[in-house]
């Protein structure tokens, strides 16, 4: 450690970034390994799902029960990833690393007295959030890339039988609704300089997604709702069966820019008080 | 390096009319300052006396509501980060609670507003005796602020804001600091400083401003104010003296706390005296002086009584 502080510090081109990625990456390798835990304990189940008794249990199962929880196509490899990870366990995981990660940016930061510190030096506040924001991204994006390696590395041994692009596609709208919920939470701790507001709308944004698109799944004069949810705009199309859907992606990706946006003049705007 | 004086810049800090509400509360009343280059300045006051808003302003890590700023010439929400990276700045309360090892840290902030010297984080970080290699939130409350002392002066900024620099440091590191302050100067940088530790400005400063309520009640050269400052005055005189001495003394201006008391020939005096001494010494000449110590005004005692002075909305200046 002393050698390197040894070397002469220049300054470096996006300082923040830089920062947000190499100090994270403790919680990096953490969320890492429990994608691959989970993926790799439900993945290989599938050849032993697939069976007449499954499906008969399903059939007894209520509609609502089946339609809620997403297990309808269960019997495709496709349907079973998406509803045991993708939909399910790898959405609760990715949706918390965002929020975790969102809310530490700028509002933990502030919370902490980190960044009035870091504010007094030679870095702009929009310079800031926007680094910030990425530095979020890269690092969903970098879960994407482990959850996409794991499950393509299951395909053939759990007879998944998805394909390449497919699996790309679900991938994007994955890390996509994580990313939505991220950025809402790094716009609400920039709106209120605080963390614990950072977790609450993001985790607020990502409940009401998930129960909207099952309410919608349950109650055809309610399915108008969808179009509100971002995990409907993720997962709505099957992308895993289906491939890219341009529109809900559109959305997600679209979305979270807007709330980067949002963060950006939040942050630019006001006092940081800490 | 002197930036500050090199590049021709008059004033270091120029501030007039700087107003800062929040909500209903005004925290700061048009506040005047004016920093001269190569000086150490020191702002004083109690607590809520918006020191460390005046210092967050010029930093633009607060906007204020309405006045004109200039730091180095340039007005810090415009100046940006080519301004900062020519400012180093110690938060008043400084708080590090990452995981990251001090050395990762302080680089991370040289990446930010470098180019720092090689080596100057280390000589600075064994100057003050701080470890570069534990965690920053396992240092105790006197290691951090060695921290922020490292940080504000590592890429030698023309321009070094210190908010209460040697709040937490022991007697020995204080000390210290505070010559690197001196250094600072000499060597051209500016240096302004909060503070409510009385003796440091003394020490240290070259002019003074004293902040109460958000407004300046007094600004000047550290022996300026002294002048203009509370003694305390005791004296023994033999003959003559009671009431018409009493009278006399009540009639002079400044004059307080008197206390006359007779000792059977002798008549003791005690008063506290602001402002100018003569009149008084005048007036103890009726009598004898046997005996008489005039204690050399401190700098907390006159302050106190500037804060007093300030809710009477009485403003002195130097001319």
């Amino acid at each position: 450690m002393t050698a390197e502080v040894r070397a002469p510090a220049r300054p470096v081109v996006v300082p923040v970034l830089r920062r947000g990625l190499l100090d994270g990456w403790r919680g990096q390798i953490g969320w890492s390994i429990g994608i691959v835990a989970i993926v790799g304990l439900y993945l290989p189940l599938f050849p032993a799902m697939r069976s007449p008794e499954l499906t008969g249990l399903l059939d007894s199962l209520p509609r609502e029960l089946v339609r809620t929880i997403g297990y309808e196509d269960i019997a495709t490899g496709a349907g079973y990833t998406q509803a045991t990870f993708f939909g399910l366990i790898g959405f609760v995981l990715i949706t918390i690393a965002g929020i975790v990660w969102g809310a530490a940016a700028i509002g933990g930061a502030e919370e902490s007295g980190r960044l009035e510190l870091t504010l007094a030096h030679a870095v702009g506040r929009v310079q800031y959030a926007l680094e910030s924001a990425v530095a979020v991204l890269v690092k969903l994006l970098l879960l994407g890339v482990v959850a996409w390696i794991a499950v393509a590395i299951l395909n053939g041994p759990a007879e998944l039988d998805v394909s390449t692009s497919n699996l790309a596609a679900v991938v994007l709208a994955w890390v996509g609704v994580g990313l939505f919920s991220a950025t809402a939470a790094l716009a609400a701790g920039a709106v209120a300089g605080r963390r614990s507001w950072g977790v609450g709308i993001g985790a607020g944004v990502a409940v009401a997604g998930y129960v909207l698109q099952a309410v919608a799944n349950n109650a055809d004069d309610l399915d108008g709702l969808r179009i509100f949810s971002p995990f409907e705009w993720a997962f709505g199309q099957a992308p895993l069966a289906n491939g890219v859907d341009g529109p809900g992606l559109a959305l997600l990706w679209g979305g979270s820019a807007l709330l980067t946006a949002v963060a950006t003049a939040a942050l630019a705007r006001r006092d940081v008080t800490g | 390096m002197g930036d500050a004086g090199s590049t021709g810049e008059p004033v270091a800090v120029r501030v007039r009319g700087l107003h800062k509400k929040y909500g209903a509360h005004t925290a700061l009343h048009a506040l005047d300052l004016t920093v001269p280059p190569g000086s150490i300045f020191g702002l004083i006051g109690p607590n809520g006396a918006g020191k460390t808003t005046t210092l967050r302003v010029l930093l633009d890590i607060i906007r204020p509501t309405s006045g004109e700023v200039s730091v180095l010439g340039a007005d810090p929400r415009a100046g940006g980060a080519a301004l900062r990276r020519r400012i180093g700045y110690i938060p008043g309360e400084l708080r590090l609670a990452s995981r990251v090892g001090v050395g990762a840290m302080l680089r991370h902030l040289a990446e930010i507003s470098g180019p720092v010297a090689p080596g100057a984080i280390e000589s600075l970080a064994e100057r003050l005796g701080l470890d570069l290699t534990r965690p920053v939130r396992t240092l105790s409350k006197g290691n951090k602020q060695k921290v922020g002392v490292v940080q504000a002066f590592m890429h030698h900024p023309a321009l070094l804001v210190l908010d209460e620099p040697t709040s937490g440091l022991d007697p020995l590191v204080q000390r210290e600091v505070l010559a690197m302050l001196r250094e600072a100067r000499d060597d051209g940088q500016t240096v302004l400083l909060s503070s409510h530790v009385l003796s440091e400005i003394q020490q240290t400063a070259d002019d003074v401003a004293v902040l109460a309520e958000g407004r300046v009640v007094a600004e000047g050269s550290v022996a300026t104010l002294r002048i203009a400052s509370v003694r305390r005055l005791q004296a023994t005189l033999a003959g003559g003296a009671g009431e018409a001495l009493r009278t006399e003394l009540d009639g002079v201006p400044g004059v307080a706390d008197l206390d006359i008391t007779a000792l059977g020939e002798l008549t003791r005096v005690s008063a506290t005296v602001r402002g100018d001494i003569d009149p008084v010494i005048r007036a103890l000449c009726t009598g004898m002086i046997r005996e008489l110590t005039v204690e050399e005004p401190d700098l907390e005692e006159s302050v106190l009584g500037l804060y007093g002075a300030a809710s009477g909305a009485t403003r002195r200046r130097r001319s």
